[in-house]
């Protein structure tokens, strides 16, 4: 019998699922509306409707061959996003409760007097002080209060909050207080979401650590509830694989930890997405891409540089410092499904509210009346005006062109000039996004390749590229559901630190090699758990040290096997180099100090791998499967265009703007000026004609 | 979009707008990647977790090509570094590797002499083609005394530190045997040696990539643009003359002084005239680049925030006061705590600006820098240690929001230090820190609150405090009410003298910093806005009751 492996990238428009045959090779891809009351209706839904068609013979329980399940998730960021988390509660040190809202006391803005810091996430009257104090050096200053805790356990009870998050000063230094109050909270009020900072962020700096805890609270019983319902109505379709939940790092953990760690997946999503690109863009030749990945709600964008996107382990995520590691990923609240509005003072905006998968946009004929991006689409016939989701979902082009022509009334232009003039001001909102993690980190768009995914990106992609003078764009095989693709394409990986501030010197190797046999102890704990054979397991150790008294480390490999003075003499050798390299000097006879000993922990797993294909001829005629009217700003007019099919195309084929090439999960629009050409990988690559 | 031609011996190169953006925003990422460089490398608090430093490119003659989103009062020594090192040193002379350091407020360009800046000339094919320099608050020179310039600490002119790469030790050891905590400073010298290592890298790299002369004439161009921008936003507030008048006061200086300008403003340009009392034996004193920097600053936040911050947006600006006065002094004015008096003088600015475009401007801010400098001898050691803290306060209220609670504002943007590092590293125990209920201006929209920071000496120390509104308010707009006094708060058995304290291990002190002015009559205010002040304890019921009749 087949054993499936199964992705399933779960978004606030499309949920896609992609089916990986592990023994042939074979992929299949499957889409559905995603269901955001309860996205994991959807979800089961779509793996049922895939199964079904794939493994016919499972019958009642089509799940049942289902040998590895991985997931990636919105839910945590769109709650965020829109702030609608749970009501939270916080306990601090007496003293402190306002660090939430002072931070690092920074205005939002260095020059502008308008700008805002982002809601704080516990209002003032939810945030109880109790008296205790542990300091720097774990010794107690003050005992926690008991009794004073317990009365704040019962306030927040009473003001009826969800969830409660407790961060006192030197919690990840010395637990007890922290452990204690988490106790006491549990006794009073054992239905909240109750987290604390030395299980969630056991790492010095406390606005860093507060705000991850706060987040951590505030999601916590959203994908709690989330996690709780999907997992039966997986079970109930015979599915017996341990289910998967990608991080932001891109690695997979297990749904129990996600729902107790709901941080660590608020880039669930995008991060898979850049995994696949990795390896599409790799086989195709281009290591440097910038990613442009558009859905319905929203659109991420990352910077890969030979092949590798830079993780960090702290962020700014939509304004909250966030300690957890993370790919580099920036992200902005449009997409196809963003809602064009005319402003007070009379100008177009579109976004950031969305119209979601319901109603959806107005062509959808679900009772939507404002214009999405989508809606533009069909008017100007970029998109097909009659049906989508390759004759799926049936579309009325007049409803769309009736909404338009409301706005143009406003506007006072014509209504084809309005539908453009919404993907003009689409595309300058999505350079602006791009431009953030390219220019203003120093990279020159026009040296990247501009790899499109999610429904909407190969839509607008060429449009973003001509307004950055980027000059090639790829469009990889699945393009709707690359994201659930890049789960079949990682391996399983889990990262496990321990924070010590040791010497580097003999008289820490003791230490050193206990604390990397309790991480390698956890980490073979993991692989056990994850069913991961012994030759597929693989550990590597490596080492964050500075020079005592700076406050930044620089991280360094620690060679295999027992931990001796040799490898000590290693680490200092790796140091120097990687300080020198970094700053440009070493600061000889300074003490080094080691701060945190990690260990990277991979599953290697059977990876689905993308087929090359035979190189045919150049002649694509044979993929046009119609021709339609479509308005180009070249022209100022409707342009006549043919239309490709997708699945006809043949590695080899080329064909030049204007052009329109068609898929079950998007629409690819070739502008005029550029060419089109299909890679042994049945990429579909743009460029800037000559 | 037009763009004037650069001044170069070779013809100009074709610029069009994209490559003068990327090179632009290339420019602005070199800038914050010194300055991340220069944070990480670097050993004491001020810098490593405070980020008071700023980095900075120039132009071969001096003018600033971008400066890195940090401190703007910085920009004060910068634009004075640059051409005093021309002045005192024949570029003729100069090779790759040289670093020039300085710190002085009249021979250097500086504004205060712990701010040392580290000046690289960056070389491609032999010739000075720009600048990389930046600037490190060096927490030292503490408790010397403000009576003039001589007892603030080394005055540092501009001198080689590096001479072709190689250390010049004789300068080096001269300066860390006037500082107080050598081993610090020499660590910090050196964590500028590897930002500025980084400008020089990227820059050539640019230039390597576009062209020495593209990148130059994109540089000469942004400049331009800048200007156009600033020219632009400037023809758009109404032609007049704004006078705004306040006082400052503060710990370091007995009643009060009288602070005026009168801003003109005619079609693209403006006039900024600034007048004040005669400069003082304290270290209030502001040098002229302070003054400059401080308006540049302000006119840029309310003209277009959005403007490159490079010396083209100073071409329309004129900017004057008597010499020799507390604004814009001379030799040998002590000047260490200028920013107190520069914070004072941005919201002068903005009161007189409130007069021509009252919805682009803030009421008072706290108006201040709040300041406790710390110094004590270790008690195991014997080492002297020194550790200097500035806090926000409120910021004023906006035409149609409340002001931020509790921030930075204007001419500092300094991080606080996270209390696990203060305790980690020095002998102080913070036992509070909080926002002072009622202390923002009343209005239909309230002004921000100020903070309190509760220290307690774990050792014997002395502590030298700034602060500020102790006996004036920050203003209100448009009927809106002034927030609440900053101050300094003693427990038992604390000694102070002025804005000096003398604690014994185990006693505590508390500083406060003054709230924002509000903005519009307290009777507009939304009802339910009043709810919520109660609700979050901003404000108490009774006061409620009397200002918003609630």
């Amino acid at each position: 019998m087949a054993r499936w492996r199964v992705g399933v990238d779960s978004g606030g428009t499309f949920t896609d699922i992609c089916l990986f045959d592990e023994d042939d090779g074979r992929v299949e891809v499957w889409k559905v509306s995603s269901t955001p009351d309860d996205p994991s209706r959807g979800i089961a839904e779509g793996v049922e409707q895939g199964m079904r068609i794939v493994a016919p013979e499972n019958g009642d329980t089509p799940a049942s061959s289902v040998a590895y399940f991985g997931h990636g998730t919105t839910v945590a960021t769109n709650a965020l996003i829109q702030h609608k988390g749970v009501a939270t509660g916080l306990v601090t040190t007496d003293g402190f409760r306002d660090l939430l809202e002072i931070g690092r006391q920074k205005r939002p803005d260095l020059y502008d007097l308008d700008a805002d810091k982002p809601p704080t996430l516990v209002p003032r009257a939810l945030r109880m002080a109790v008296p205790e104090r542990v300091k720097h050096d774990g010794s107690i200053d003050l005992p926690l209060d008991e009794d004073a805790m317990r009365g704040a356990a019962r306030e927040l009870k009473k003001a009826g909050v969800k969830a409660i998050a407790v961060s006192f000063l030197y919690g990840f230094i010395r637990p007890e207080h922290e452990a204690r109050a988490v106790e006491i909270l549990k006794e009073e009020y054992p239905e909240a979401f109750i987290c604390s900072g030395h299980e969630i962020a056991p790492e010095f700096r406390e606005y860093e650590r507060l705000s991850t805890v706060v987040l951590n609270a505030y999601l916590g019983p959203v994908m709690k509830s989330y996690i709780e319902k999907l997992t039966p109505r997986l079970a109930a379709l015979g599915m017996t694989a341990t289910p998967h939940l990608t991080q932001s790092n891109g690695g997979v953990i297990g749904f129990s930890t996600a729902a107790a760690m709901p941080v660590r997946t608020i880039l669930s999503g995008p991060s898979t997405g850049v995994v696949a690109a990795q390896v599409v863009g790799e086989l195709a030749g281009f290591p440097d891409i910038i990613t442009f990945d558009m859905g319905g709600t929203s659109t991420d964008v990352a910077l890969l540089k030979g092949g590798v996107c830079k993780l960090t382990s702290e962020a700014n995520v939509h304004g909250y410092p966030l300690k957890a590691p993370m790919l580099d990923i920036h992200t902005v609240g449009a997409g196809g499904g963003s809602i064009a509005f005319v402003d007070s003072g009379g100008f177009l905006k579109v976004g950031p509210r969305s119209c979601g998968a319901f109603p959806g946009p107005v062509c959808y004929d679900k009772g939507a009346e404002e214009p999405a991006t989508t809606d533009a689409n069909v008017v100007l016939q970029t998109l097909n005006p009659t049906h989508l989701l390759a004759g799926r979902m049936p579309v009325r082009q007049d409803l769309a062109k009736a909404a338009i022509a409301k706005l143009a009334d406003k506007l006072g232009l014509g209504v084809m000039e309005t539908a453009q003039g919404i993907l003009s001001v689409v595309t300058a909102n999505m350079a602006k996004a791009i431009r953030v993690i390219s220019v203003q980190r120093g990279h020159d768009p026009r040296d990247y390749t501009l790899m499109a995914f999610g429904g909407a990106g190969p839509l607008h992609a060429a449009r973003l590229a001509k307004e950055l003078d980027m000059r090639r764009v790829l469009v990889p095989r699945n393009p709707g559901i690359l994201c659930a693709m890049g789960l079949l394409l990682t391996d399983l990986r889990a990262d496990f630190a321990a924070t010590k501030l040791l010497p580097l010197s003999p008289s820490s190797l003791t230490p050193i090699g206990e604390a990397f046999a309790a991480l390698g102890a956890r980490a073979e704990a993991w692989f056990d758990h994850e069913e991961i054979t012994a030759d597929a397991r693989q550990i590597t150790r490596t080492v964050d040290m500075r020079y005592a008294g700076q406050n930044y480390e620089l991280s360094v490999p620690l060679p295999e096997g027992p931990v001796t003075e040799t490898s000590l003499e290693h680490l200092a050798e790796g140091f120097e180099e990687a300080h020198r390299q970094r700053y440009g000097f070493i600061a000889d006879g300074e003490a080094v100090q080691i701060v945190t000993l990690r260990i990277e922990a991979a599953g290697l797993v059977k990876k689905a791998t993308l087929k090359s294909y035979p190189v045919e001829g150049p002649d694509a005629s044979g993929a046009i499967i119609g021709k339609r009217p479509v308005w180009f700003p070249e022209a100022g007019d409707y342009v006549p265009t043919p239309i490709y099919d997708r699945e006809k195309l043949k590695p080899g084929n080329r064909f030049a703007g204007p052009a329109i090439v068609e898929q079950m999960d998007t629409t690819t629009v070739v502008p005029p000026g550029m060419t089109a050409r299909v890679d042994p990988y049945l990429n579909l690559i743009l460029e800037v004609a000559a | 979009m037009t763009f004037l031609k650069p001044s170069l011996a070779v013809p100009a190169p074709a610029l069009d707008p994209i490559t003068v953006e990327v090179i632009g925003a290339a420019l602005s990422s070199i800038v914050e990647e010194t300055g991340e460089a220069l944070i990480r490398a670097s050993y004491s608090t001020n810098i490593k977790e405070r980020r008071d430093c700023s980095t900075a490119l120039f132009d071969a003659s001096g003018n600033t090509l971008c400066q890195a989103e940090h401190i703007p009062i910085h920009l004060g020594s910068f634009i004075g570094i640059v051409p005093h090192i021309l002045k005192l040193h024949p570029t003729a002379g100069m090779q790759p590797g040289d670093v020039f350091v300085g710190n002085d407020a009249y021979a250097g360009g500086g504004t205060h002499l712990p701010d040392i800046v580290l000046a690289e000339p960056i070389f491609i094919d032999g010739a000075i083609v720009a600048w990389t320099v930046n600037l490190a608050h060096h927490s030292d020179f503490a408790d010397r005394g403000h009576a003039h310039i001589y007892q603030e600490g080394l005055r540092i002119p501009p001198v080689r530190l590096y001479r072709a790469g190689e250390l010049n030790k004789d300068v080096q050891d001269l300066i860390l045997l006037n500082c107080q905590v050598p081993h610090e400073r020499l660590s910090d010298l050196r964590a500028q040696m590897a930002a500025n290592r980084v400008g020089v890298q990227r820059f050539q790299a640019l230039c390597a990539k576009y062209g020495t002369d593209v990148v130059l004439a994109a540089g000469e161009a942004l400049l331009d643009y800048a200007e156009r921008r600033m020219r632009a936003g400037i023809a758009a507030i109404p032609d007049g003359s704004y006078r705004f008048a306040d006082v400052f006061d503060n710990s370091e200086i007995e009643g009060t002084l009288p602070l005026s300008v009168e801003i003109t403003v005619r079609g693209d340009a403006m006039t900024l005239d600034f007048d004040a009392p005669d400069q003082l034996r304290a270290g209030i004193n502001m040098t002229h680049t302070a003054l400059q920097a401080t308006a540049y600053y302000v006119v840029k936040s309310v003209v277009d925030p959005t403007i490159l911050p490079n010396a083209g947006l100073a071409r329309p600006l004129t900017v004057t006061a008597r010499a020799g006065s507390v604004v814009s002094c001379t030799h040998p004015a002590a000047v260490n705590g200028r920013v107190q008096t520069c914070q004072r003088v941005a919201d002068l600015i903005l009161g007189a600006l409130a007069q021509a475009v009252p919805h682009k401007v803030t009421a008072c801010s706290n108006s201040a820098c709040t300041v406790a400098t710390f110094i004590g001898q270790r008690k195991d050691t014997g080492a002297i240690w020194v550790y200097l803290e500035t806090m926000g306060g409120g910021s004023g209220a906006r035409h149609n929001k409340d002001g931020l609670d509790g921030v930075h504002v204007h001419v500092t943007n300094t991080s606080n230090l996270p209390i696990e590092a203060l305790e980690t590293e020095y002998p102080l125990t913070l036992l509070r820190y909080e926002l002072v209920d009622g202390s923002g201006g009343v209005g239909r929209y309230r002004g921000g609150l100020g903070l309190r920071r509760v220290y307690r000496a774990d050792e014997d120390c002395r502590v030298r405090v700034d602060v500020s509104r102790l006996q004036s308010r920050s203003w209100g707009l448009d009927g809106g009410g002034a927030g609440g006094h900053g101050g300094v708060e003693c427990g038992p058995g604390v000694v102070r003298v002025r804005d000096s304290l003398t604690l014994k291990a185990g006693q505590w002190f508390a500083v406060v910093s003054p709230g924002a002015g509000g903005y519009g009559a307290p009777a507009e205010r939304d009802r339910a806005a009043v709810t919520l002040d109660i609700a979050e304890g901003v404000i108490d019921l009774p006061t409620a009751r009397e200002i918003y009749g609630y």
